[in-house]
Parts: structure tokens; sequence; C-alpha cells
């Protein structure tokens, strides 16, 4: 096929073929980043927390006014809890996971050091909370029911001796040996704490994009979290959390009416709404890049339909003079092929412009070249399936039509 | 000649539907993205109390020092104030109105027996807080100066939570059973919702509080914050007077500050307090404080989120896709019409004759275009809504100013993008098209 | 009316210079019917362009009823067509989405004539072309001869001073082409000056005179017209 006569029959038409070799350069820049972006919210809502979620529910426990004997209520919760039917384990903690809400601190290695060596979370823990979250253990113990003492809110400074903490924060802070045994300081350091276990996976419960850095980063304190507002984790028996649930409400009521238990969620519920917003987010920009697509499709079919219009004498002169039907629709299909790669050129430089300003910008990760190269073969077969039907109605077009005056 | 060239361009976009449809579903289609987009963007960024938003200020001081904080704006400071601090100025008494506050909650158990305790969201603050954000009432007014100096238990609440547990009566003076605590109503208030919840970013789209307490009140009876607290290096001593104590920051300092002297001389008394502080040996860096207005805390907070942003400048792209597409299609229609221009051309028009047909045209697809953008933009908004959380769909609401923007983008945009195509036609030479057919 | 001396039309491309027009000279006077003829590609087509301010040209001088058309520019020449000529087209030209009254009124749109003026010219100018006043059909739905009358009334509208007609039978049949020739002849006995290009001598002969041109030059015939239809008569 030859490509000059096409190219300066184009150059004619200079502004029509600028306009589509734009949409298809702006398309492919924007359908780049957005699938880029919504690839990454969906792996972001997809990060696993560590714990068996689908059978773990949370209750948020808020006592009406200070009660003081909140051990005492808070051991006759628990061990309701753990003696309803259907119920696995429970434990009592600050800090549910996938709620956004928690403590946050920077751990050291040394006493006095001036910058951490990690940030983490902080979760307080029961020697029931493993099974209760069904963590795994990759090295080390579970805490002893003697190393876990009552903490009564976050101003209860009481220290632990002992800690459990997430393999990610293992391998941050001791690469490459053993964790056990080792001494952290949680800031503000003034005591020693020993590592006596290591769990696969706990994830912070914060999914913002502040804590993303550190989203693996836990440690597990062995504290009875005895506090006016707490939180009971419960994990129920396979497909039976909807009725534990019930239960485990009704129970607790029964147990003691002047409290609040509102909320109460379980840990797929929690995941939902946590991710509410990036999975709107993904939905929306597809629903746009879809859109744009198909703006783009109609554009090309329209603006190819015109031009085999304006040009059907010239066509049927072409056929008089011995062109066959596929060579007209070769004619069109290279024609919308060169408009189709330069663009697609245009495209890749813009989706990386585009790309590297939003990393500046917008703290976004970089996009691997992967996606605009893929997007271009895309943009080219797009355009080829756009002008296949203007193409065919060219091809269509009688030779006769050379011989008529118009 | 305007009427008569309205009346050509309906004519002529009449005459060729498929194209027409194809012009008109483009441009709104782009309008309805890029103007839902927007909406909720302006929602973002939009003034919350528009008289007052120069004349309140949000109150920073530095009491950690310099430091590495993992999440700094840049100034080493932090967004929220330590309790002793927010006491020596809440004493100083240096603005015309002032309030130290913090997010904080209850308990409360309905009178009636067989109703469960339910949560209630609070704000614990002083009584100038209700002058400083322009809350009116509906019922009773807030507390007095006697009340708040005695601490006594009394609320403010919201028409919301006066309408649950009341019925919407006047309640002033009746009780609320708060965590055990007996508390007088003394005040019910209008609908208040400033978006976003500039007072306290801690939760920057979430609902506003059902009831106000006096600050004094709250710290005795222990109310904890149910916002944020960010503790640095110093945790303090334990318990809860160790944590008053404790250079935690937990609270928000807000100071109405009419003037710009006003607020240069609250500058002075803020750095001078810091001096102090430097001098007495509690911090041991120099004065570094800060007083940010209304709109300054709202941009130093990022309140606008880069999600936003992003889907800003993707919907408009895709109206800049969507009016390429319909210059396009412009452009073909003028081309395919050439005949009729040339003819013109021959009986008179001059070139400023065909422009203005032309473009009166595009404007005319435009107009159209924009009433489609805003029926889509209508449908977008009850899509976002339905697929974002809550905090976001107070932001989806469809005023005035966004119907008279999209309508007017829609007719600017599109005549824009029919300039070429109406410069193109108006080359058209008087009759040299019909030569040539 | 119409004065053209020593006028040159000259297409320019990047390899060659053509001339449509050389050294062409013509004279009409008012109330003139002038019947322009020549081969085809002898320049007619050209010179109608010029005459009725379509094109500019190359050289020379062109004076239109009295003034001088030399580096007007395009809105000057617009208003000038519009007021002084009125041009009837062998295609009819009339805008197909428009009907006959519309049609009629495009150019006096663009001479601003409020709207009671447009609606008695229009009027006025179907009755003088024999066709009904309140026409509302469209173009397509007309025949031939009638569509030309329409095109006709739309040149005499706005009181032209020259009526350039150009091929003006050329796509009608026998019958109807005589119709529209009856009429020019009607509108000239009543006063109105003509220039009509054809290449049928038959029709140029109904003219007062004739130019004849050949390769862009008048020319002196060497048998004129109305001797060849005078003897297409009498054999």
């Amino acid at each position: 096929m030859e490509f000059r006569p096409i190219l300066s029959a184009m150059r004619r038409n200079k502004v029509g073929a600028i306009l589509i070799g734009l949409q298809m350069a702006i398309t492919l820049a924007i359908l780049c980043n957005g699938i880029f972006i919504i690839v990454q919210r969906v792996a972001l809502s997809k990060r696993p927390t560590g714990a068996d979620e689908s059978n773990i529910f949370v209750i948020p426990n808020q006592w009406v006014g200070s009660p003081p004997d909140l051990v005492a209520r808070l051991r006759g919760d628990l061990t309701a809890l753990r003696g309803l039917p259907g119920v696995i384990d429970a434990y009592a903690t600050n800090s549910a996971l996938l709620s956004n809400g928690g403590s946050s601190e920077g751990v050291n290695l040394k006493p006095d050091q001036k910058e951490a060596s990690a940030q983490t979370a902080l979760y307080f823990a029961d020697e029931h909370a493993l099974n209760a979250l069904g963590l795994k253990l990759v090295s080390g113990r579970n805490f002893n029911a003697d190393e876990v003492t009552d903490k009564m809110g976050y101003t209860d400074h009481g220290p632990a001796g002992v800690v459990i903490i997430t393999r990610a924060l293992a391998e941050k802070l001791f690469p490459g040996k053993t964790a056990l045994g080792q001494s952290i300081y949680v800031q503000p350091a003034d005591h020693a704490m020993q590592v006596v276990g290591v769990v696969e996976r706990m994830q912070v419960p914060w999914v913002g994009s502040w804590s993303a850095n550190f989203n693996d980063n836990s440690i597990l304190e062995p504290f009875r979290y005895a506090d006016t507002y707490a939180y009971y984790v419960v994990r129920s028996q396979p497909n039976q959390l909807a009725g534990v649930l019930k239960a485990a409400e009704k129970k607790l009521y029964e147990v003691g009416h002047d409290r609040v238990l509102e909320k109460i969620k379980s840990l797929t519920e929690a995941r939902a709404e946590v991710y509410q917003d990036d999975r709107g987010l993904a939905v929306i920009l597809g629903v746009v890049c879809t859109a744009l697509v198909a703006v783009m499709a109609f554009g090309i079919v329209g603006l190819t339909s015109y031009w085999v219009a304006q040009r059907r004498r010239q066509i049927g002169i072409r056929r008089a003079l011995g062109a066959t039907r596929s060579a007209i629709l070769r004619y069109f299909q290279t024609e919308n092929c060169l408009i189709a790669a330069s663009g697609a050129a245009l495209g890749i430089g813009l989706a990386v412009c585009l790309n590297l300003w939003m990393v500046s910008t917008f703290e976004m990760e970089r996009l691997h070249l992967g996606y605009p190269i893929s997007g271009a073969l895309v943009m080219l077969l797009l355009g080829q399936a756009s002008v296949l039907w203007p193409a065919m109605k060219a091809a269509s077009v009688p030779p006769a039509l050379a011989t008529r005056a118009s | 000649m305007f009427n008569y060239y309205m009346a050509l361009a309906v004519l002529s976009l009449k005459r060729n539907v498929v194209l027409t449809v194809l012009m008109i579903a483009a441009v709104g289609v782009g309008i309805g993205a890029s103007m839902t987009m927007l909406t909720v963007f302006r929602a973002m960024a939009k003034d919350p109390i528009p008289n007052k938003s120069y004349e309140l200020f949000a109150v920073q001081i530095d009491n950690w020092g310099p430091r590495k904080s993992f999440s700094s704006n840049g100034d080493n400071l932090s967004e929220q104030v330590s309790y002793t601090d927010a006491m020596a100025l809440m004493s100083i008494r240096a603005a015309k109105r002032q309030s130290a506050m913090y997010a904080t909650g209850a308990a409360l158990t309905p009178e009636d027996p067989e109703r469960r305790p339910f949560r209630v969201h609070a704000r614990a603050t002083y009584a100038d807080f209700f002058p400083m954000f322009s809350v009116r009432f509906r019922f009773g007014a807030s507390w007095t100066a006697a009340e708040e100096a005695e601490r006594s238990e009394v609320v403010v609440i919201a028409r919301e939570l006066n309408d649950k547990v009341f019925a919407g009566a006047n309640s002033v003076g009746k009780t609320l059973n708060l965590d055990g605590h007996p508390f007088r109503v003394v005040g019910v208030m209008e609908h208040w919702e400033p978006i976003p919840k500039f007072y306290d970013l801690n939760d920057m789209y979430g609902k506003s509080e059902e009831m106000f307490v006096p600050f004094g009140r709250a710290i005795e009876n222990q109310m904890p914050s149910w916002g944020n607290t960010n503790c640095h290096d110093d945790i303090g001593a334990p318990g809860w007077d160790g944590h008053l104590r404790s250079e935690c920051v937990w609270l928000q300092f807000w100071a109405e500050l009419p003037t710009a002297a006003d607020a240069e001389h609250y500058r002075s008394v803020l750095n001078n307090y810091a001096a102090d502080q430097q001098r007495s040996g509690r911090f041991h860096w120099p004065p570094n404080t800060r007083v940010r207005d209304v709109r300054e805390w709202l941009t130093y907070q990022h309140v606008v989120s880069n999600e936003a942003r992003i889907l800003v400048l993707v919907s408009f792209s895709f109206l800049l896709v969507c009016l390429l597409n319909a210059m396009g299609l412009m452009l073909a229609k003028t081309m395919g019409r050439a005949g009729d221009i040339g003819i013109r051309r021959a009986l008179g028009a001059n070139r400023r004759a065909i422009f203005s047909q032309c473009l009166i045209e595009a404007g005319v697809v435009g107009l159209a275009g924009g009433c489609l953008g805003l029926a889509l933009t209508a449908l977008g908004l009850v899509g976002l809504r339905s697929l974002l959380s809550e905090s976001v769909s107070r932001l989806t609401h469809l005023s005035i100013s966004e119907v008279a923007i999209a309508l007017i983008l829609s007719i600017v945009a599109t005549t824009l993008a029919g300039l070429y195509p109406t410069w193109r036609a108006a080359q058209v030479q008087p009759v040299w098209q019909l030569k040539a057919q | 009316m119409l004065k053209m001396t020593h006028l040159s039309k000259a297409y320019r491309t990047e390899v060659v210079e053509t001339y449509a027009l050389r050294d062409f000279s013509m004279d009409v006077g008012e109330g003139e019917f002038v019947a322009v003829t020549g081969p085809s590609g002898s320049g007619k087509t050209t010179f109608l362009s010029i005459a009725g301010l379509l094109e500019e040209f190359s050289g020379g001088e062109y004076q239109l009823d009295g003034a001088n058309v030399r580096g007007l520019n395009d809105d000057q020449r617009s208003k000038l067509r519009n007021e002084k000529i009125g041009f009837i087209f062998q295609a009819f030209n009339l805008i197909a989405d428009l009907n006959v009254l519309d049609n009629i009124d495009v150019p006096l749109r663009y001479r601003g004539f409020d709207a009671a003026e447009r609606r008695r010219r229009t009027q006025e100018a179907l009755r003088r072309v024999g066709l009904p006043a309140r026409s509302r059909h469209y173009p397509a739905e007309l025949s031939g001869g009638q569509q030309q009358r329409v095109a006709i009334a739309r040149a005499l509208a706005g009181s032209p001073r020259l009526l350039l007609a150009d091929e003006p039978t050329g796509n009608l049949d026998t019958q109807m082409a005589r119709g529209v020739m009856d009429l020019l002849e009607e509108l000239h006995r009543d006063g109105a000056t003509i220039v009509m290009v054809t290449h049928d001598p038959e029709l140029a002969v109904r003219a007062d005179r004739e130019v004849h041109i050949v390769d862009g030059q008048v020319v002196e015939l060497s048998v004129p017209s109305r001797r060849i239809a005078a003897a297409s008569i009498t054999t």
C-alpha cells in the first residue's frame, strides 16, 4: 500500500485528521492513567488484614458513665461472649481492623533514639486475641495469661514486658535475624519490651495513604482494655456469623443494660465501608474511561463517514479505473492507521507527561510503561474497528458514479 | 438578524438529524461529566462560613520543638493545641471572642426505660462558640457566663437531637441523662451544618455535633476526646490529670479577630506567650506560632482531596475530547453545506454574516448540549451519592450557580469549538462550490 | 453600466501560468441586453464571475454602474453585489431548506430591509415572474421552470441595476426554456440591463447584440449567430 498518495490526500484534509489524532492522544493519556489508578485502588482495597475476616465481627461497647468496676464488667462480658454457642473466641481491644481508628507510635531499638526505626500500630490484646483473630504465629509463642494486665484507658500508662509483632515489622527492625528475644522500645521509650512472638500478618487499622508505608507494621501489647469505650472482637464458627452476632448483642444487654451497642459490624462489612470511596473512585473512573472511548469511536465513525461522502466521486473514479472493493477498504483503513499511529505516539508522550505531573502534584505512583504501550495498541485496534463501517460504505460506492455529473 | 440566524440554525440542525444528535450528545455528555465532578469539587472548596471566614482564626503553637514529624505540613506546627496552652490563651483574652474545644461524646439514657441508651456526639466548648460561628437558636440560648464559670451541667442540643428525644418541642429546661449525669437543656439550635467541618478537620465532612457542653464541665467529668490525640515524645504522667498537663495536643482553638489590626495584635500576644514559655524553660526553642483564617486553614489542610482534583481533571479532559469531537462534526456539517454558503455569499452576504450565522448555530448546539448536560449532571450526582460514602454525599447537591455555570460553559465552549469550522465556512468563495459540482 | 477595459485574469500555479481572460474589453450600457457566447473553456464563465464581483481580476479596469471595482475589499464587494447585481444561474441555486418566500428573502435580509419592506418586495417580485404570491412550496416540489422563475424573482427583489444570467435555460426542457426567455425579454422591455452567457446561438439571437469570446479575448465572429439562426430558419 503506497503511503505517499494517502499522506498527500490527508494533507489537504489536515484539520480532520488532526482532530481525530488529538482525540486519540488525549483519550490514550487519560485511559492509561485512569486504568492505572483503578488498578491501584482495587489492589488497595484487597489488601489482606491477616485475620479470618469472614467470621469476625466487632462490637463497639460504650458504658453509660464511668462505672467503677470496669474490670469486673469487662471480664463478665468476655466470659459471656466466649460462652455463647458458635463463638470460637473473643477479646477486648482499643482498636479494630479496618476501622480507621487506633493508636500509632514510633518504634526504637535503643532507649534514647532521636528518630524511630519504624512506625507501627499498637493493638492491645490478651491471650485470646490470636485465636479470636485467626492470626498465624510464624515463630515464638502467644501471651501467657499471667503476662496480660488490665489497662484502664489510654491514660493508664502501665508498662508491657513482652510483645508480639508482625513479620513485616520484624523484618524492618531485625533484617536477616530472628526477632524473638530482641528488645524494642515504643516511644516515649523508657523500658524495654521483649519480642516473644511473631505473627504472619496484622494490618494497621487505617487504610489511608498516610499509613501506606507501614501498612503491615503492628505490635500487640498484652493488655485487657477496660475503658468506657472499647471494642469486643468476636470470632464465630464458619457460616454462623449472623446468628452469633444477634445472640451476642442480646447476651450483652442481658449481662448489663446500661451500655450502648451501636454499629456492630462484621469485618466484611467494615471492609466494604472503609474502602467505599476507593471503590467509588474506581467505578467513576471506569465509567468516564468507557464513555471516553465511546465518544472517540463515534467521532471517528462520524468524521470518516463525512470524508467518504465528500470523496464519493473520487472513489467512483478509482473504481472505474480498476480498483477493487477491498482496495478501497484498505485505503481508508490505512489512512486511519496512519492517523491512529500518530495519535497513539502523541498519546504515549501525553500519558507519561500526565503521569509525571500527577506524581509530583498528587503523590501518585509512576506509570509502568506497559500501560501506554498496550494502550496504544488498543487505540490502533479501536480505530480500525471504528473505521470499518464507513470504509465498507466507501467500498460499496459504484464505479458508475464516475460517469455521472454531480 | 439574530432572530434570522437563530431560525436558520434551527432549520439547519433539523435538516441533518443524525449529525445534530451526535453533536448535542457529544457536548451533553462532556458537560454532564465535568459538571458532576465540578459540583463536588466546588462543594469541597466552598467557603463554609462566608460572612465570617476572614474573621475566624485557627490558632497554632509549637509545643514540641524542632522535630521530624511523620506528617508535617512543613512548618513544624501541629493542627491542635495542648490543654496547657489552650487554658493559658483563654485566660489571656486577647481576642474579641475565643474558644478552646474538642470532640467528645456520651451515652444518653432516655427517660423511657424501654428504650436503650444511645451514643451522642458532642463538642466541649465555651459559650463564645455560638456567636463566633453564627449559630442560631430555635429555642433558648447558649449558657450564660455565670453558668460557664460555675461549670454547670447544662447543654445546648442540635435540632435533630431535639426532634429525636423531645419530638421537636421546646425542651429548654428539660433534663438529659448523659453518662448518668443530669444535664439541663438551655438551648436548641437551628439546623447548623457547615460543610466542610472547618473547625475540626479531624472529621472533615462529618455530620455536625448533636450537642454542646461547657468546656469546663467536660473536663471536670473527664469526658475523653473522641478526636485525634497526638503525643509525640511525651505522653505525660498517667491518669486524666497527667494527660491534661502533658504536651499531647488534642484541642482546637479558634479566635474571632474582626479587623487586620486585631489579628496583628493577637499574633504578637501569641508570640509573647510563646516567648514566655521559652523563658520559663518549658519551650527550648524560639516562638513558633501561627493564626490562619478559615480560607487559609482549609487550604493548609488540603481539604479538597486529591481524588476530587483528579476527577475534575479527568472529566474536563473528557469534555475536551467531546468538544474536539463536536468540532469535527461541525466541520463536516459546514463543509457539506458549502453550496448554501456559496449562494448566500453570491447574494451579498459578507464574511461576517456567514460567521455570525455559523457561530450562532454553534451556540444553539451548545445550549441544547448544555441542557442535556444538566440532566446528565443531575443523574451523575445521584450516581455519586449511591456510590460514595455518606460524608461525600453531602457534597452532591446542584445549586443555581452550578446550573448557570453548566449552561454558560456549554454555550461558550461549543462556540469556541465552532470557531474553526465557522472560519472555514466564511472562507467559502461565493458560488465557486457550485461550479465544482 | 458595465465597463471593462483591458481586463486580464491569470491563474498561477507553481508550474504554469494560464490566462482565462486577456486584454478583455467590454461596454454594456444601461437597458442593453447582451449575449456573451463562445466555446467551452473560452473564458465566458470567468468573465461572468468577475462581472458579478465573485472573483478578483489581475489587470485592467472594471467599472460597475460608475464605481471602480478594483481594490475593493470583500465586505465592499459583498455589499455592491447585494445591491446592484441579480444572479440567474444555470442550476437555479436555490437553497433547498427554504421555501420560495424565504429564498427570495435571502438577499433582502443582507440588505437590511425591515420585515414590511421585504414582504412587499418579495410579493412584487413573484408577481413580476408570474408565480402565486403566497407560495410556501419548497424548491424540490417545483418544476425546473418554476424554480428558475423563483431564482429570477430572487434576483429582481432587490431592484438590481444589472442582471447576470449564466445559461439560464441550460437545465430546462424546450417549453420551459421558452417561457424563461420570454420572461427575460419582458424584463428587458421594462428597462432591465441583462448580460446573458450562453452557448446556444438560438438564445443569443434574442439579445440586442452578441459578444463572442475565444481563448479569453473578444473576437469578431466570421458568421454572427444572427446569420446562423436566420440560416436555420430558411433551410
